[in-house]
């Protein structure tokens, strides 16, 4: 007997869950072990940091297994703390001011219609394409003129610019879930239709505020690009660009590189594993195929 | 009609009404415009006044402080018939379609390997998303101790294995192959989470009916799975390859570009060409035509995203 006939027959015996009683723990074993196996592997970068961070670094006297001085150095000899500073001051900028900006823009993109709408979303499928560093090299020009380069503020301008096409999406696909009837009954007890967005959609639609501020945040703490083209002097450096420097002037001391890297890697990693349940990267996706 | 403050209407409820020709600025109309001023801001100054910017520059021999004069078109000229601009395109269509491949088979890989339960199957979702996590920065660095050297781990594991002792990025050839396994493992977490969203919105009574008509395991892969997911298919390769293009930090961390050019792409190209060449006019050319090929790349396949509906 082959295999189908045998699931035909066991679907049209209506003893189903019988064979998948049966067939379940092997299945299981081999699935698990698959899984296993390659979250082994795709770990081992990862692994690699945190465990070169906890060991001791050359020069130095102790023989334990597991040391946190690399941590301790780290913080006292680099510039670690500031740079930890500015990353957390312009990241938390740009969530607050992205949200902010993308809310209500994603409330028009999602309630209204018509001609004007539709093109301004177009655009802004068209803006999330273009490449950053085609933008970059005229705002460094511009904000040179403005005093705006190798500040943190002019760093919060440009994420927010970067992410708000995005953002604005995230925002309009998850209030295209809150029931329209919502905000009529609103406006029978005449409310305004700014009233009705700010009581009424916004609060249902946290979930996606949290998507689109979780967005923004691993944008902006994780950029690389914008930060090495604004940012010049050592104490205005953000985490990556800290990372980076020093691993150029000490490519051998790998305990404190490696404890940096840790540092760095500790917001995302705790924002993202509190809140990935309300993170949907569909959410972007479905966005995008509603234009 | 329902009750709604006046002119509601027409931008909330009456949207199928034929356009007005002269539309009344109401209230309504007014709330609206003032809740995306901010975001239609912003986009004229960060995206749309440097595009114009770099329009202009592109056509002038100018630096970073001064506008330089007018020079026609002969930037691209040059840009074009340059062999580092045709190396770099190269480069950057097989990053592009190794980064976008790679991750989606593995992605798709790992979503049909964690849709059924086995034990401990959230842990396993949660930890591989790591790699997406982590900041490229992080594990760029991590990456470097893993393969820089020949003393590196990585190198000698392959000596151990009898593989000899490939030097992963002082090789032209190694150093590309090493640039693209990177990315895709940076990657395949986006896409394992884009198809299992995918994948969840089937309907699992689809495949049931299709079981009771003897279909194999494979034929319900390909008659079912990959039809009906086909349209969010699209568009994670759409974002994907706009993610591969202007991916910057992957490439210019671990290898800088090198060895002898061999993984710069055009976006790197354009970074190296203005900020290390102090060559403005060529380095926003060479952007711009790489927004060009991007744009068309994408409008392509935004098309295929429209004709893979649902049937």
């Amino acid at each position: 007997m082959t295999a189908v006939d045998e699931r035909v027959l066991a679907a049209s015996s209506g003893s189903a869950p019988l064979r998948a009683n049966r067939m379940r723990p092997r299945r299981q074993w081999w699935r698990f072990a698959a899984a296993l196996g390659i979250t082994a592997i795709a770990m081992i970068p990862v692994a690699v940091v945190v465990y070169l961070s906890l060991r001791p670094g050359t020069g130095s006297t102790s023989t334990a297994t597991i040391t946190f001085e690399n941590f301790t150095n780290v913080f006292q000899a680099t510039q670690t703390l500031t740079w930890l500073r500015n990353s957390l001051m312009v990241t938390l900028g740009t969530v607050v001011v992205s949200v902010a900006v993308a809310a209500p823009a994603g409330y028009v993109l999602s309630r209204g219609r018509g001609r004007t709408v539709s093109g301004y979303s177009l655009l802004l499928f068209v803006v999330q394409s273009l490449p950053v560093i085609t933008s970059v090299i005229p705002l460094f020009i511009v904000f040179a003129k403005l005093g705006l380069v190798d500040s943190l503020l002019g760093l919060g301008i440009v994420y927010v610019g970067v992410s708000m096409s995005v953002a604005t999406w995230m925002m309009a696909a998850y209030m295209d879930s809150v029931p329209l009837s919502l905000e009529q009954a609103a406006w029978i007890d005449g409310a305004s239709v700014f009233g009705s967005f700010l009581r009424i959609v916004l609060p249902n639609s946290l979930p996606g505020v949290l998507s689109t501020a979780i967005f923004t945040f691993l944008v902006s703490w994780n950029d690389y690009l914008v930060a090495i083209v604004f940012i010049r002097t050592n104490t205005a450096f953000t985490l990556p660009l800290g990372l980076e420097s020093f691993f150029q002037q000490n490519v051998t001391d790998w305990g404190s590189v490696m404890a940096i890297a840790v540092v760095m890697t500790a917001p995302p990693v705790i924002v993202f594993g509190t809140l990935h349940r309300f993170f949907s990267v569909g959410g972007i996706g479905g966005a995008l195929a509603g234009q | 009609m329902t009750i709604s403050p006046a002119g509601t209407e027409h931008v909330v409820a009456g949207l199928h009404r034929p356009v007005r020709r002269r539309p009344r600025l109401t209230s309504v109309r007014v709330t609206m415009l003032l809740l995306v001023t901010p975001s239609a801001f912003l986009l004229l100054l960060i995206t749309a006044y440097p595009l114009g910017y770099a329009a202009f520059q592109s056509v002038h021999d100018g630096t970073l402080i001064t506008g330089g004069s007018y020079v026609g078109l002969s930037n691209y000229g040059n840009t074009l018939t340059s062999a580092a601009f045709w190396d770099a395109a190269k480069f950057t269509v097989v990053f592009t379609v190794v980064g976008v491949f790679g991750s989606w088979l593995v992605g798709l890989g790992l979503a049909l390997l964690l849709r059924s339960k086995f034990p401990g199957r959230g842990l396993f979702k949660v930890l591989l998303l790591l790699p997406w996590v982590v900041p490229v920065v992080v594990s760029a660095t991590s990456m470097n101790y893993l393969v820089a050297t020949s003393s590196s781990p990585m190198p000698k594991l392959f000596h151990a294995l009898g593989l000899g002792s490939p030097l992963f990025l002082a090789d032209p050839t190694w150093a590309q192959v090493t640039v693209c396994v990177y990315k895709v493992w940076v990657s395949f977490p986006f896409m394992m989470l884009m198809v299992s969203a995918a994948l969840s919105s089937i309907d699992e009574t689809v495949y049931e009916a299709a079981r009771v008509d003897g279909a194999s395991s494979w034929q319900q892969f390909t008659g079912i799975s990959l039809p009906m997911i086909a349209r969010s298919t699209y568009i994670s390769w759409i974002l994907m390859t706009i993610f591969c293009v202007n991916d910057f930090p992957t490439i210019y961390l671990l290898t800088g570009g090198g060895p002898e050019s061999s993984t710069t792409p055009l976006v790197v190209l354009a970074y190296r060409t203005v900020f290390q060449d102090f060559q403005v006019g060529p380095g926003v050319a060479i952007a711009f035509v790489m927004t060009l090929i991007l744009v068309v790349v994408s409008t392509l396949l935004y098309r295929q995203i429209r004709k893979a509906t649902y049937q």
